[in-house]
């Protein structure tokens, strides 16, 4: 027997629990955090239940069912032409005026519709109380009371779901407007008459009288006299209100939408404010906002410093003790030298280097992102970024970007405009990412000292911000102004914050080990059949006459391009040690880590930026970040060796 | 003879003092995306909450021309300056 197949669809206002909802539904893991806009694109996950195969779609946050941003018309467009068996409404219980303006959009639509009535703990703490039977009635759906993050209630949405599909969903309510705009909802629907589009006959006509792109299009390919007759049947609504009459739509479904946030829930204010609130104030504030947010930033550095050096030494000292055992086992011969030399030691270098750091890394940078911080650090950061064309929210992309790039070039879809993604985008694709930091501490910091790290990265954050500025002028425009939701601060969930950090982890791992042993092999065999030193030699001019780097480091640098932190690894492997002190100066270590902080972003990113924004463009910002990173590289090697700052 | 008037003021948001409030009366941005605002981030401030006729208060203001962030519908929203200056509000003093 085969299964029966159902499509449910969780829509509703950004950051309200949807992706915590799938990852608990299906078992993946869609990436959650507190702000809004994580999820850019529609995912997709199955579960079993009841004899059912049911398809679980993530979608995007939208605030509304319009076309003027991406992820409005990835959301509508999955909910309008995918038809799904049902659209699981997830709203936030405290915010709840704003999130039923969304699904009283839902009902206009006339999609099968339960509602997930999450979040109720934040609501609980802001004093707020729900009537759950009042809100049922008040929308004729079924609500179900959820805690996404604790997985409470989370079986009954899903038994409900599958209830109202298979008995039919109960008639929703139809919110009406004012008379005004009610009487020409009936004049435009009789001009309609038999044409259909694939909405709703009332839905179809509201958004006519809406201004939206998108209807009118379809409509005018049709019959231009019913497009002709939307637009005197709105110029009448605006002539009576004095206001546009796509406001006075919007402004009607507000006022049921606050209606019915009045009638059901109750609030009780709290007299004390809470921890959050005073957080907030703190974190935003206008003189202390700033220097806090450097103090975490450096603070966020020195822990993963302190603790990756140590854990770093403690590893090395593990690992490399079994190299005389090893020695005994195969004897000194070819065999060993290629299965220890370009196998093993690859592997301890990647565990003793990059695991000790990035563990932590990932942690922290989780713990940030669940907290809510970054909506703060976006505020604060508003007018830094109009200097590069762009507004506080691109802030958020580049902090993502510390820990990889790719994600974060997937999240410069924020961004409204595709001048603004792409701009945000290159900038992001210059934030060292938590390969790049492997390096810089694993290299710089722990051979010159955490203060030479801490100059690459502000050598790179003074980089981006020149560079940004030059693109804004490049690619001039106007700004868009900042519009963002700032959400309350949580406690991060614990369990989510290891979990998410290990799904990461095992991601890096994933990746990086096999290919750490097949870059690890190759470069054994070609080292046993003298094939690395033409490639070194042809690079000679850059990396020994220029950069003043050893002739090897050449090699390093084309297997960084596969991951960034293979050049510390395969510098490794090569030299047949981790303690690069006794084969690069203190000059070359400095040199050759900044060339890698800079020279083009892996091949993951640049498949990312191609991606987002097509192969010239990134293969334009991947020549740019190369020539940018050997001029800076040989500019900084004259300008220390000069000032005798570092041994060389 | 004195009559005592209630003065009602239509003023940029950006006039607000932090901790004061008013009522939105019009959104005054143009048409198009840019231009530092246009009608879909008209359309955005509407569909998040920001409809004439509502009473928004002015929590905070950030520095150097920063953004203002605003309680409305008992949420938290963040606004670019620019933007900010575009609504309109109507203030009771
Ligand atoms: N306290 C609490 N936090 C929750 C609950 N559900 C979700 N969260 C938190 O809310 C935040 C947003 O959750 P997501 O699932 O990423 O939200 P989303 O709706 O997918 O957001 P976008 O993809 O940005 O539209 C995360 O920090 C979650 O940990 C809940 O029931 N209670
Ligand atoms: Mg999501």
């Amino acid at each position: 027997m085969t299964e029966k197949k159902l499509k449910i669809a969780l829509a509703g206002n950004a950051n309200v629990g949807k992706s915590v909802i799938f990852n608990q539904l299906t078992g993946l893991h869609q990436h959650i955090g507190n702000w809004p806009g994580k999820t850019v694109e529609k995912a997709e996950g199955t579960l079993h239940f009841k004899g059912y195969t049911v398809d679980i779609i993530d979608l995007p946050g939208i605030y509304s069912l319009s076309t003027f941003s991406l992820e409005e018309i990835v959301s509508r467009e999955y909910i309008v032409d995918e038809k799904p068996d049902l659209v699981i409404n997830v709203v936030d219980a405290s915010a709840l005026e704003r999130n039923l303006f969304f699904t009283l959009q839902l009902l206009e639509l006339e999609t099968p519709l339960i509602i997930a009535l999450n979040q109720i703990d934040m609501a609980e703490k802001k004093g707020i109380k729900i009537d759950l039977k009042r809100l049922e009635e008040k929308l004729g759906v079924s609500v179900v009371p959820t805690i996404a993050i604790k997985g409470k209630g989370i079986y009954e949405l899903l038994e409900k779901a599958v209830e109202v599909i298979e008995k039919g969903a109960a008639k929703p309510s139809v919110i009406s407007y004012g008379e005004e705009i009610e009487e020409r909802i009936r004049r435009l629907t009789e001009a309609l008459g038999k044409i259909r589009l694939k909405y709703p006959a009332r839905w179809t006509v509201i958004k006519l009288l809406e201004g939206d792109e998108q209807v009118k299009k379809e409509i005018y390919d049709l019959s231009p006299e019913i497009l002709q007759t939307a637009e005197n049947l709105a110029r009448e609504i605006e002539e009576i209100h004095g206001h546009p009459c796509p406001t006075v739509v919007v402004s009607e479904r507000y006022e049921v939408a606050g209606k019915i946030a009045r009638e059901v829930q109750r609030i009780l204010p709290r007299i004390k404010p809470q921890l959050g609130e005073r957080l907030h104030e703190v974190t935003t504030h206008r003189v202390l906002g700033y220097p806090i947010m450097i103090l975490i930033v450096l603070g966020i550095f020195n822990v993963i410093f302190v603790f990756g050096g140590y854990m770093s030494e403690f590893l090395n000292g593990l690992l490399y003790g079994y190299e005389p055992l090893f020695e005994q086992l195969f004897g000194l011969n070819p065999l060993k030298e290629i299965i220890w030399g370009g196998i093993i030691e690859g592997v301890i270098a990647n565990i003793t280097i990059a695991l000790p750091y990035i563990i932590p890394f990932y942690l922290i940078l989780y713990i940030l992102e669940d907290s809510g911080y970054l909506a703060r650090a976006a505020f604060l950061t508003d007018t830094l970024m109009h200097k590069m064309g762009l507004h506080g929210k691109a802030f958020i992309p580049l902090m993502l970007g510390y820990g990889c790039n790719v994600p974060a070039c997937l999240g410069c879809r924020i961004m409204e405009t595709e001048r603004e993604r792409l701009l945000t985008g290159f900038v992001v694709t210059l934030i060292p990412c938590a390969a790049r930091t492997i390096v810089i501490l694993g290299l710089v910091g722990s051979f010159l000292g955490f203060y030479w790290a801490l100059t690459l990265y502000v050598i790179d954050l003074i980089i981006v911000f020149l560079l940004g500025e030059l693109a804004f002028k490049v690619l001039p425009g106007e700004p868009t102004a900042l519009i963002m939701e700032m959400p309350d601060y949580r406690l991060p969930h614990f369990k989510t914050v290891i979990k998410q950090t290990w799904f990461r982890l095992e991601e890096f791992l994933k990746i990086s080990f096999p290919l750490i042993i097949v870059s690890g092999l190759i470069i054994k065999l070609a080292e046993i059949f003298n094939l690395l030193e033409p490639i070194s030699r042809f690079l000679n001019p850059v990396t020994v006459t220029w950069l003043g780097l050893p002739e090897i480091t050449g090699v390093t640098l084309i297997f960084g391009i596969l991951r960034k932190e293979l050049t510390l690894v395969i510098l490794a492997t090569l030299l047949g040690t981790t303690n690069f002190q006794e084969v690069l100066t203190p000059l070359q270590i400095f040199v050759f880590t900044l060339v890698v902080m800079l020279y083009v972003p892996c091949v993951a990113t640049i498949a990312a930026c191609s991606k987002e924004f097509g192969r010239k463009k990134a293969a334009m910002i991947s020549l740019l970040e190369i020539i940018l990173a050997i001029s800076v590289g040989g500019l900084a090697y004259r300008i220390l060796a000069t000032l005798n700052l570092l041994e060389h | 003879m004195l009559t005592l008037e209630v003065v009602e003021m239509e003023l940029p948001l950006t006039a607000l003092r932090e901790g004061e409030s008013g009522v939105i009366t019009s959104i005054r941005a143009g048409f198009g995306w840019g231009k530092g605002g246009g009608y879909g981030l008209q359309k955005r401030l509407m569909d998040m909450g920001l409809t004439p006729g509502t009473k928004i208060t002015v929590v905070k203001s950030a520095p150097f021309h920063g953004p203002i962030e605003i309680n409305v519908r008992g949420y938290r929203l963040a606004i670019g300056r620019g933007m900010a200056e575009k609504i309109l509000v109507e203030v009771q003093k």
